[in-house]
């Protein structure tokens, strides 16, 4: 005969196994379960609280109750509306801008021009103007 | 239609449904503040969730929309460990938040909890049960809600399943692996001599 392990009594005491037959049968077994079973029942046996607290908790409750809702509570969705639609208007712009900044091509052709037929690259220009009296 | 439902009932006018439900609320409150608090870990966290919880239950009694309830220490319940859930959820992106310290807690603990009725009782309650309230922290949200259920509400798998509006076999599963988590403190729990 096989006796229930911890773990059968566990998955009992929280009912994800029912009495079989071996329980039901073997004194050991049936005792080791009473004896969880009034473990358990003490364990559920509701602390204290101080009627103080709970007084103090009801009376916040009942003020709470006749409050009239705030009005960020009716608008709370208007903030992060708002946000999205500035970050879209700045997207927008930012767009905007560059495409207006797009050189034309006879623009783009003459400064390549310049730049091949330049002998020395434009960044040299700064240090030049170090040795210059 | 519950006896429960007859008292909040929305045809009572504001006043009266005001008392009504006062006094509903004063047989609910204790049950409802102690499973937030073993939800949530924290006391003024727990209170704050309780006094939502109700405060839920009452605009939607006083909605008119609102419909009959069978069972309304189960509807309320259900609001609460939502309400929980709701909480836990949002502390995940509380990356600053910070616990109070163990002294902070343990003397708010002791303004809130009366004197037991045994010392056995509060030594019992007290060490074994504070390791397991503590070690609820491993468990996932929904773990966490189905084993305060079941074993301090004391709750059917049904009845859970109703809470969590999840299916049975879920349940049972979640309720597996706590099991499985809290392994070590069930043991003490149950079978340390």
């Amino acid at each position: 005969m096989k006796h229930w392990t911890e773990n059968d009594f566990k998955e009992w005491l929280y009912g994800l196994k029912d009495e079989d037959q071996h329980l039901k049968e073997c004194a050991e077994c049936r005792g080791e379960s009473e004896r969880l079973r009034m473990t358990r029942a003490r364990m559920m046996e509701l602390p204290e609280v101080s009627q103080e607290f709970l007084a103090a908790q009801r009376r916040s409750i009942y003020r709470r109750l006749h409050e009239p809702r705030h009005t960020w509570f009716t608008l709370r969705w208007a903030l992060p509306v708002a946000m999205v639609l500035l970050m879209a208007f700045g997207v927008t712009l930012q767009r905007a801008r560059r495409s207006a900044a797009v050189i034309s091509d006879e623009q783009l052709f003459s400064d390549l021009t310049a730049i091949e037929q330049s002998a020395e690259p434009k960044a040299i220009a700064p240090m030049h103007k170090l040795f210059e009296e | 239609m519950g006896v429960m439902a007859d008292r909040l009932g929305t045809s009572l006018d504001t006043q009266t449904s005001t008392r009504e439900f006062g006094s509903w609320m004063a047989a609910e409150q204790r049950r409802i503040f102690l499973l937030c608090r073993r939800m949530l870990q924290d006391f003024e966290e727990a209170d704050s969730a309780t006094q939502d919880t109700f405060l839920k239950a009452w605009q939607a009694l006083n909605r008119p929309e609102f419909k009959e309830i069978d069972d309304a220490g189960r509807w309320v319940t259900r609001i609460a460990v939502n309400t929980c859930l709701d909480r836990l959820r949002s502390r995940r992106w509380q990356f600053w938040r910070k616990r109070p310290n163990q002294e902070d807690e343990q003397s708010i603990l002791e303004l809130a909890a009366a004197v037991g009725p045994n010392a056995e009782d509060r030594v019992f309650g007290g060490e074994i049960g504070q390791r397991l309230e503590n070690a609820l922290e491993k468990l996932s949200l929904r773990q966490r809600a189905a084993f305060t259920l079941r074993h301090y509400e004391d709750r059917s798998l049904a009845e859970i399943a109703e809470i969590l509006d999840l299916d049975i076999g879920t349940v049972k599963a979640h309720l597996f692996r706590a099991i499985a988590k809290l392994r070590e403190e069930l043991h003490d729990l149950y079978f340390r001599e």
